[in-house]
């Protein structure tokens, strides 16, 4: 029943201006796959071009090795979650999750007993008869799902579909995608810019970049071996700095900043001279003695974040970096102005192509 | 406790008849209904109630009155009375006729207004851009720039035995001689009211088409239907108030027009408010108060019926979505 999408290289101008530009991207049957990105940098018309709401200006849209182009909205194997919902304001809840199955010609008990089940599988037992208007934020969200899913589509597609919710109300609706994709065994798509949504549901994800894909890759990935610097601030690697060179040495490459010099792991491809030097706050650690610390930075600040603070380290050349400790440990408290001495764990630091580049081949 | 819960109770009945003191009251839990942030919409309202009093209801109600007095056609005077002359005098000189006719004509004008102004605001609203938006409603309103008359008259010219239409009928030989009934006829007046009642069509629709998110269209696509059908299903019941604003709106403007019928209609057309006319010619009062009661008595009904089964109210209402 699930759908395998092939998209060979989509372009989708407006005028001058490519909203989408030379898109390729096979995504599985069955996948949770996920476009994210920053508003603005395609991923939503990408979704339109997969439901049908939209053309491609170049290129191909095939479902399961057929070319859909020409085919209309209505005649697709894809339903939709919209951004805002859509649900009908003038339809009961029934007759909302109904809408689809009697354009199919069901009717009667067949239609109810459908529809029944929808309302099960979103765990909205007995809500068929209320109005719209009275179901609360997060019970419109399981309409809408009900909505697409009663349909039994092959394709499932989920546009940002959690901005408006408060935060605990996210976090269920999540795990409920979760739940559903399982249990329903779609192609579901969902575009996003919220990380932590993509990183907790997708199969494999693709962060996008003014109308291009800068990485298409297994969610760790992103974290182990970003594509570019842009991928890596995108994922919440925000330390990008700027090396003065970049050493060759017996056991690898080494970045000079700010007068000292850092271990680098080997990167990907070529690079040009924009490269950046990534640092992953995760793999940081402030040491008890100046003695085989890999950096000695100065201390310029603190934020307290509850459970943790960060640590604003800053090299001799005005860059800086930031160290995330335990809220209740002694460096959390560490003064203006202290030196601090600080190791690296393997991989910490790692170059990048810089900003808006292609990804790295 | 009980005791001393019963003593704030019986201070605070006390404290609630101490009306002068709005402090008091408002700790009383009393709600401040004379305060001057809640008297100032009154006070805001006064003068167009005011007018709309005077203007309006007074005048309504003269005419309602009036229309119960006799008329002696020998002196044309009119004295108070409470007689159905006037009303009878309606069904006698099959003055009859002419109401309903008027009624159909605007009807049949408002039902072709609301057909014409439905795919107008779909575009205005779900296919334009915001500047190809605004020049579409400023080119809506155009007909507001000219005078009935001058407008009415300009058909003639178009439709007219050597008007631009005949001769281009001619020209492309589709007819040998001038289509004679192109002007005063049934048609010229409806093409008449049309064009000087259309934006009163469109602008209410268009109100009702901006309720309408755009994804609800998209969204019943995506659940397979076809784009007529998302019209019928989803389009045509959310906007339904918008319709039956805007064939009010030109229901109400085409009973009460003259010009259009007395420049394009043909000898024997007539309409209500040139009815009206006539009979106030020979002063007979109660007559044309009648006739007017009797019209007015239709519209007013429409309005009711139209604000209870369509909710006319809440094409103006805060958006809930």
């Amino acid at each position: 029943m699930a759908i395998a999408i092939d998209i060979q290289s989509v372009t989708r101008a407006y005028g001058p201006i490519k909203a989408l530009d030379g898109i390729d991207l096979a995504i599985k049957a069955g996948e949770f796959f996920t476009l994210l990105g920053s508003s603005g940098c395609g991923k939503s018309t990408l979704l339109k071009l997969i439901g049908g709401f939209d053309r491609p200006t170049k290129g191909r849209i095939l479902f399961e090795g057929r070319d859909v182009i020409d085919v209309p909205a209505n005649k697709r194997p894809v339903n939709t979650v919209f951004q805002n919902l859509a649900l009908f304001p003038h339809m009961t809840v029934a007759e909302n999750i109904g809408y689809g199955l009697k354009l199919r010609g069901l009717s009667g008990a067949a239609l109810k007993a459908k529809v029944e089940d929808a309302l099960d599988l979103v765990e909205l037992p007995g809500f068929g008869p209320r109005g719209i208007a009275m179901m609360s934020g997060g019970q419109r969200q399981r309409v809408a799902l009900a909505r697409a899913l009663v349909m039994e589509p092959g394709i499932l597609l989920l546009d940002e579909p959690l901005t408006g919710l408060d935060e605990r109300l996210r976090q269920q609706m999540r795990d409920e995608f979760g739940r559903l994709h399982r249990r329903t065994g779609a192609t579901f798509i969902l575009v996003t810019h919220n990380q932590d949504e993509a990183l907790s549901l997708s199969d494999r994800m693709a962060i996008m970049h003014q109308g291009r894909i800068e990485q298409l890759d297994v969610p760790a990935q992103f974290f182990a071996r970003p594509a570019n610097s842009f991928v890596a601030g995108f994922v919440g690697i925000d330390t990008l700095l700027k090396p003065e060179r970049i050493e060759q040495h017996s056991d690898g490459l080494r970045a000079v900043i700010g007068g000292q010099s850092l271990r680098l792991r080997s990167p990907m491809g070529s690079l040009g001279d924009d490269s950046l030097v990534a640092i992953r706050p995760d793999r940081l650690r402030i040491s008890e003695s100046l003695d085989g610390a890999d950096l000695v930075l100065t201390v310029v600040g603190t934020t307290f974040r509850g459970l943790q603070t960060d640590v604003h380290l800053a090299f001799a050349d005005g860059q800086s970096l930031v160290a995330v400790v335990s809220s209740d440990s002694p460096s959390a408290t560490l003064a203006h102005g202290a030196r601090v001495p600080l190791s690296l764990l393997p991989d910490a630091a790692m170059l990048l192509s810089g900003l808006g580049m292609p990804p790295a081949a | 406790m009980v005791a001393e819960a019963a003593q704030r109770l019986s201070a605070n009945a006390e404290i609630r008849d101490l009306s002068s003191k709005p402090a008091a009251r408002l700790a009383a839990g009393t709600v401040n209904r004379t305060s001057p942030m809640n008297r100032r919409p009154f006070a805001l309202l006064a003068p167009p109630l005011l007018a709309i009093l005077l203007l309006g209801a007074v005048p309504l109600v003269l005419v309602l009155v009036w229309s119960f007095w006799t008329w002696d056609p020998a002196t044309y005077w009119i004295k108070p009375d409470m007689s159905l002359a006037g009303y009878s005098a309606i069904l006698d000189a099959g003055r009859w006729t002419v109401i309903v006719s008027t009624l159909l004509k605007a009807a049949g004008t408002a039902t072709l207004c609301v057909f014409l102004a439905f795919p107008i605001a779909y575009v205005v609203q779900f296919l334009s851009g915001p500047r190809l938006q605004a020049l579409l409603l400023a080119l809506i309103t155009i007909p507001f720039f000219t005078s009935y008359l001058i407008r009415s008259f300009s058909w003639r010219l178009v439709l007219g035995r050597t008007g631009i239409v005949n001769t281009m009928l001619q020209h492309i030989g589709l007819t040998q001689a001038p289509v004679d009934w192109l002007l005063f006829s049934n048609f010229a007046v409806v093409v008449g009211l049309v064009a000087s009642y259309l934006p009163f069509a469109v602008f209410p629709l268009v109100l009702a088409f901006r309720r309408v998110p755009p994804d609800l269209i998209a969204a019943a696509q995506d659940l397979g239907a076809g784009f007529w059908r998302a019209v019928a299903t989803i389009l045509l019941p959310l906007t339904f108030s918008g319709i039956f604003a805007g064939f009010l709106f030109v229901f109400v403007m085409t009973a009460g027009s003259s010009t259009e019928v007395q420049m394009l209609g043909g000898a024997g057309a007539s309409i209500v408010s040139v009815m009206i006319n006539d009979v106030m010619r020979v002063a007979n009062y109660p007559l044309a108060f009648a006739i007017s009661t009797v019209v007015l008595a239709v519209i007013f009904t429409l309005v009711l019926v139209g604000n209870v089964t369509f909710k006319l109210s809440s094409l103006f209402a805060e958006e809930d979505r």
